[in-house]
């Protein structure tokens, strides 16, 4: 009974959909061109969820990277990746890219 | 998509269930993978205790993975150990999978499925397969403090299969959390738990229950990659574990 239980809790556990992100959330764009972003500080709303579309426009790949944001993600060239953000509190968040780290911005959370 | 990410972590879970060696493995599996990113890994544990046969019972691993896809890392894992009083020996090759399951943030919580095969290096012991979910928890600003925090969960079932299997069904249930203060330190805590059989009562008298305070850091070479550490000290909390468990782990990552 009990094993029977456990195997439901897992299977449960790892199918169910989890609470997804508000269809409403504010999205934003960066874009890699030349090897470098083309925003050096990109501004968001504090304290609500947002997506961060990355477009790299170059043909070799880059990484979107960020320990204040726990973020860490390739970019292959010529492609584009979603990041889900937030809610964060107000503050500076550095992003940089790993394959490059003369490359690098903020988020301004305010 | 998510469809096709549980099929394909159920297959391999259906071709992985083996016996987990005798030693606990003390390694948290985060469900983040990595794309295009290598990693050599080294986890170690030595147990501490005044009693003569639970004192420097060691397990080591010496794991390699990729992050094939964007929600896929495989890795082969090699494992060493010795019981107390006895020398060092290999004890199985293990073939990991870690399946992200849910874009990072997207959701609640991040959700991931662990599916491991172990093949025993003795003929006396069994193969085992490992798998369950893997659960974790962004919470930036917690209790309005201004810091953000990281909770992961491992609830993990094992299966031994092939010749000198038993039937039980072990279960280890595995919690860390800790602040995000600084990419080179992160403190926290976690928990440890295997409970021998899924059929027994999980109850704490159960044989091996440990927790403790654990560091977690990374630096970042950036193009020539980034290492990361955990450290970690487990007090057992029940007789049957050993009073103290010191457990680490190195890894060095590269993307490509």
């Amino acid at each position: 009974m009990l094993k029977r239980s456990l195997f439901a809790l897992l299977l449960s556990a790892t199918l169910a959909a989890p609470v997804a992100a508000h269809a409403a959330d504010p999205a934003f764009t960066l874009t890699i061109k030349d090897r470098t972003f083309d925003v050096a500080e990109l501004d968001v709303p504090a304290n609500v969820k947002f997506t961060l579309t990355v477009q790299n426009l170059d043909k070799v790949p880059s990484e979107f990277e960020s320990s204040d944001l726990n973020r860490e993600k390739v970019v292959v060239g010529g492609s584009t990746i979603t990041v889900y953000l937030g809610p964060l509190t107000p503050g500076s968040y550095e992003f940089f890219d790993d394959f490059n780290p003369t490359a690098r911005g903020h988020i301004v959370a305010k | 998509m998510l469809r096709n990410k549980l099929v394909a972590a159920a297959t391999l879970a259906a071709a992985a269930l083996v016996t987990r060696h005798a030693y606990a493995d003390f390694e948290m599996h985060y469900p983040i993978i990595d794309y295009r990113e290598a990693e050599l890994e080294h986890n170690g544990s030595t147990s501490v205790d005044n009693r003569s046969g639970m004192n420097n019972n060691q397990s080591y691993t010496v794991e390699l993975g990729y992050g094939v896809t964007p929600w896929w890392e495989p890795e082969i894992e090699f494992d060493l150990g010795a019981a107390p009083g006895q020398n060092w020996t290999y004890s199985a090759t293990t073939f990991e999978n870690t399946f992200q399951l849910t874009p990072q943030g997207e959701y609640w919580a991040d959700l991931g499925f662990f599916a491991e095969y172990s093949h025993a290096a003795s003929r006396a012991a069994a193969d085992a397969m490992t798998f369950g979910p893997l659960v974790q928890k962004e919470w930036n600003d917690a209790f309005g403090s201004g810091v953000d925090t990281l909770h992961t969960l491992n609830l993990l079932v094992s299966k031994q299969v092939g010749r000198n299997r038993n039937d039980a069904t072990p279960v280890q249930l595995s919690w860390q959390s800790r602040l995000r203060l600084n990419a080179f330190f992160e403190p926290g805590v976690e928990y440890y738990g295997n409970f021998n059989n899924i059929a027994d009562r999980l109850t704490m008298t159960d044989p091996t229950h440990r927790a403790g305070p654990v560091i977690v850091g990374a630096y970042n070479m950036y193009q020539y990659g980034k290492i990361k550490y955990e450290a970690g000290y487990l007090f057992g909390l029940n007789n049957a574990t050993e009073g103290g468990t010191i457990r680490w782990r190195l890894e060095y990552e590269k993307s490509f």
